[in-house]
């Protein structure tokens, strides 16, 4: 196989699923490139990628930040009201000597999801602005090492497990905060699925190139 | 022109850039992400594939979740739990559980012990695409056996009466150590050396 130079690496791709190889085809906007072998998304081409991430990542943090200020459930239980938020749950592990549980739930349920769509809405702007091409790429290399510690949609799973298992003793109540981490979490899923890592590089290249300074 | 042999094209894991690698270390043109050596990643996956073995040992056999109901203090073991719940006629949940602390990683273990074997030893020299999706579904999954450890935490914080109240149990502790530490191989393992 030749290409031209170094740079012309960037026009190829490896599928993540199957590890076949491809090369990088000019599609029309608003559609995605799958892979051949295994059928898996290579690629999306967005024109307005950076205005729709931006969007998205501000809404989301909106709703985890509604997510994280109220109950996610009321029960009854003998008589007794009891509630949860996402803070009590990493608390009572503290408070019951499970510190490294505790810390653990800590980062993967709030600090990492948190820092995912800080991470997201600094990057779209500066991108937005063409600024700080060296910040831009420091803050997609964080992303990367972040973003699968980041377990927001195991957690709302885990709440509706752990009500199932209270059927019966209790009276269940969803709070505000569940429908808010729910849609929090419908977001995270659909900018994950939507804009791919190697399409914000992509992206990032192609603004820094045309400035001229890489 | 530069003439490339395909074999020596690999991804970058942090950025997903396409990097020529260059033997032993490879930095990553687009990140500067240094793309490991791969006999360092191999030990250093068993090593902590090992770690989350062991720590898998105490999760399964120590309380999970401990109930103390007017006095009487009553521990529940993972599979103990399941056990219960099946009994007790919630059978979505009890399967859901049992996927998550015991199928996923146990699966998980034997996949990248299957992986690194087969690293050394020449098995499976035909399925190079199937290594690949094996490889990369044990890393979509592996997160999910976290759910025991929250459902734990949840029911915790929920219910803590004079009269009745939930803590979590040791295997907790150990349990989460365990899933970490399985993450940290499958994240270790070098995706290029499946062969
Ligand atoms: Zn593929
Ligand atoms: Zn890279």
């Amino acid at each position: 196989m030749k290409i031209e130079n170094e740079e012309a690496l960037d026009r190829l791709i490896i599928c993540q699923q199957c590890h076949t190889l491809h090369e990088e085809i000019p599609i029309k906007d608003g559609t995605k490139a799958v892979c051949t072998e295994c059928g898996s998304m290579l690629y999306h081409y967005d024109s307005r990628l950076v205005d729709n991430g931006l969007a998205w990542s501000i809404t989301g943090l909106i709703f985890f930040i509604v997510a994280n200020s109220f109950p996610l459930v009321n029960i009854e239980l003998l008589g007794h009201e009891q509630f949860i938020t996402i803070f009590k749950t990493f608390l009572s592990l503290f408070d019951s000597g499970y510190y490294l549980v505790g810390l653990m739930s800590l980062f993967l349920i709030f600090l990492f999801p948190l820092m995912i769509f800080l991470i997201n809405i600094i990057l779209f702007t500066l991108l937005k602005l063409k600024k700080a091409p060296q910040f831009t790429k420091e803050l997609l290399i964080l992303f990367s090492h972040i973003k699968p510690w980041s377990m927001s949609d195991i957690f709302l799973i885990s709440v509706l497990v752990a009500l199932v298992k209270l059927i019966g003793y209790a009276q269940i109540h969803m709070g505000v905060s569940f429908w808010a981490l729910a849609i929090f979490v419908a977001i995270d899923l659909y900018i994950t699925k939507r804009i791919h890592i190697s399409e914000i590089w992509m992206l990032r290249k192609r603004i820094f190139e045309n400035k001229g300074n890489r | 022109m530069i003439e490339i042999d395909e074999n020596a094209l690999i991804r970058c894991p942090v950025c997903e850039a396409v990097n020529i690698s260059t033997g032993d270390e490879t930095l990553c043109h687009r990140c500067g992400s240094r793309i490991s050596n791969q006999k360092s990643s191999t030990q250093k996956a068993w090593a902590y594939l090992i770690t989350a073995i062991i720590a898998y040992i105490p999760a399964n056999l120590y309380p999970m979740l401990i109930t103390k109901q007017f006095g009487m203090i009553e521990g529940s073991t993972i599979l103990g739990g399941v056990v219960t719940l099946w009994e007790h006629g919630s059978y979505p949940i009890a399967a859901i559980i049992f996927f998550a602390s015991i199928v996923i990683p146990v699966m998980k273990f034997l996949i990248l012990i299957y992986l690194l074997i087969s690293v050394k030893y020449p098995i499976g020299k035909d399925k190079k695409v199937d290594k690949h999706k094996l490889y990369y579904m044990t890393e979509a999954v592996g997160p999910w056996s976290m759910i025991d450890v929250f459902v734990v935490a949840i029911l915790a914080a929920l219910i803590h009466l004079a009269n009745v109240e939930i803590v979590a149990g040791t295997a907790a502790t150990a349990f989460a150590i365990s899933v970490f530490f399985t993450l940290l191989a499958a994240h270790a393992f070098d995706e290029r050396l499946i062969k």
